[in-house]
């Protein structure tokens, strides 16, 4: 379906980037980066940057064109230079008020740079709403969600999904979990969540998803960190 | 005197044309309202957003709102003043601790409907968005998480003594909050002016809810309105049967 996107249809609307004057563990940016492909339309994206905490922002925002949207709301993003933990979570509305199916490709990335090893967890659930008098469908050729550092996928969920929904119905898609995903390279550029999909005709669905990561102590590390209570039993002795 | 008639008759039609185009292009007056701890915030959805016409009858919402302290929330919402109204809302609780939220959208109706047919359907995630390793979703006093309304007046609820829960780092659950009337509406009430969804929940703290949802009423046919319908079938055939 990307490559359906990018080949035939109309592109695109285009990014949104918020910048803050914080820089954390190498992180340099404090906002998200919302890229929506589309063959509904075109146009350029809106987003507004709250800060929640010291190391977590909380994005509003969307593209609107005259027969389709994205939105999202309470994307949370950030990284924890204490923790050693960054993530990036996501509430996301793609509608489309069109009178034929359309394709949908959004991506929610968070720049900046962390050194790995990281163990990584995250989760995707969705609801898909048919809005149309007639048979509804959602569908994705490939991966309808993926997690990935630096363009590359370290996981998928829904590999080509295939939903029906009556009209006026809702459909469920369910909800998927991973966790304890080791991931051996760092961040040198981004992390991101993405989302590829067809809509039918008065379709909309609706995800809420996260993926995060945490920094594995080398072995260095945790030799030192084994150390300590024997350095301290001899302090007191 | 005869022309005169006309000149009026048609500048009246005219006049009636104009008003007609004008109500088509005057979104409905859609409200939302988000609640919690006594404060409240909301208004007409297209103050918060935008709303653009999907078709002649249909009118699409889309917007957010960050009006009430430590949450936040967004919508898309389809409706149609014949009426229905599908759609999603999602809301974060940014605050530290426990809240029990109350949300409501309204639509203004017409025509009214003086006998009805309703259907309804509720569906959700829940996620631990601030990864704390759980996130929690229940009914506020055991109530129902949503029930539909028509003149304010309550209808049909769904989600009663949910008790919904996420015990992952970052995890997901999602859930069939169940319907009513699908596929064989039930009968409703008659409907003078709103039809409504109302969410009651308490959400954990840093954590995200997600509902979609649908309530739709259609009118009963008048028993003399269907009569008629039956009898222009009748005459109907008989018509071609004379022709033929």
């Amino acid at each position: 379906m990307k490559t359906n996107i990018a080949k035939n249809f109309v592109f695109v609307s285009g990014i949104v980037f918020a910048l803050s004057s914080e820089t954390n563990a190498g992180f340099t940016s404090a906002g998200a980066l919302f890229n929506v492909v589309t063959s509904a339309g075109s146009g350029a994206p809106t987003n507004a940057v709250t800060q929640i905490s010291p190391y977590a922002w909380g994005n509003t925002g969307g593209w609107t064109g005259s027969q389709a949207s994205v939105s999202w709301a309470n994307d949370i993003q950030g990284w924890n230079p204490t923790t050693g933990a960054g993530f990036s979570n996501a509430n996301i509305v793609i509608r489309n008020n069109t009178a034929s199916a359309q394709d949908f490709l959004v991506t929610v990335s968070v720049l900046g740079t962390a050194t790995g090893p990281f163990v990584a967890a995250g989760s995707l659930g969705g609801q898909y709403v048919n809005g149309s008098g007639s048979l509804g469908s959602l569908t994705s050729t490939g991966p309808l969600w993926t997690a990935g550092i630096d363009g590359t996928t370290v996981n998928s969920q829904l590999n080509s999904a295939l939903f029906f929904a009556q009209p006026y119905q809702v459909v469920s898609l369910g909800n998927f979990n991973f966790s304890n995903l080791q991931i051996a390279s760092s961040v040198s550029n981004n992390f991101s969540i993405q989302y590829s999909l067809r809509l039918s005709a008065g379709g909309e669905a609706s995800f809420t998803s996260a993926f995060s990561f945490q920094s594995v102590p080398g072995p260095a590390s945790i030799a030192l960190i084994g150390l300590m209570p024997f350095v301290r039993s001899r302090r007191r002795k | 005197m005869k022309n005169k008639i006309e000149v009026a008759v048609a500048l009246l039609s005219l006049g009636i044309t104009a008003i007609e185009s004008q109500a088509a292009i005057t979104p409905p007056s859609f409200h939302f309202q988000v609640g919690s701890a006594g404060a409240a915030s909301g208004g007409e959805a297209c103050n918060f957003g935008s709303a653009t016409q999907a078709s002649a009858t249909e009118w699409f919402f889309q917007g957010a709102c960050a009006g009430l302290s430590g949450t936040s929330m967004s919508w898309s919402y389809m409706v149609d003043q014949d009426p229905f109204i599908t759609g999603t809302f999602s809301l974060t609780n940014d605050t530290a601790l426990a809240k029990s939220y109350v949300v409501d959208f309204s639509l203004p109706i017409s025509p009214a409907i003086s006998q009805s047919t309703v259907s309804g359907q509720v569906s959700g995630t829940l996620t631990d968005s601030n990864g704390s390793g759980s996130a929690s979703l229940t009914s506020t006093s055991g109530g129902a998480v949503y029930t539909a309304l028509a003149d304010g007046l309550f209808v049909q609820s769904l989600m009663t003594n949910t008790n919904q829960s996420v015990a992952s780092q970052f995890g997901t659950v999602s859930f069939s909050g169940g319907s009513f009337g699908q596929g064989a509406p039930l009968a409703g009430p008659s409907i003078n002016s709103t039809i409504g969804i109302h969410f009651a929940f308490t959400l954990s703290a840093g954590d995200s809810v997600s509902f979609s949802s649908i309530f739709v009423a259609n009118s009963v046919p008048a028993p003399g309105a269907l009569a008629m319908a039956l009898l222009a079938g009748a005459v109907g055939r008989r018509g071609r049967r004379r022709f033929e």
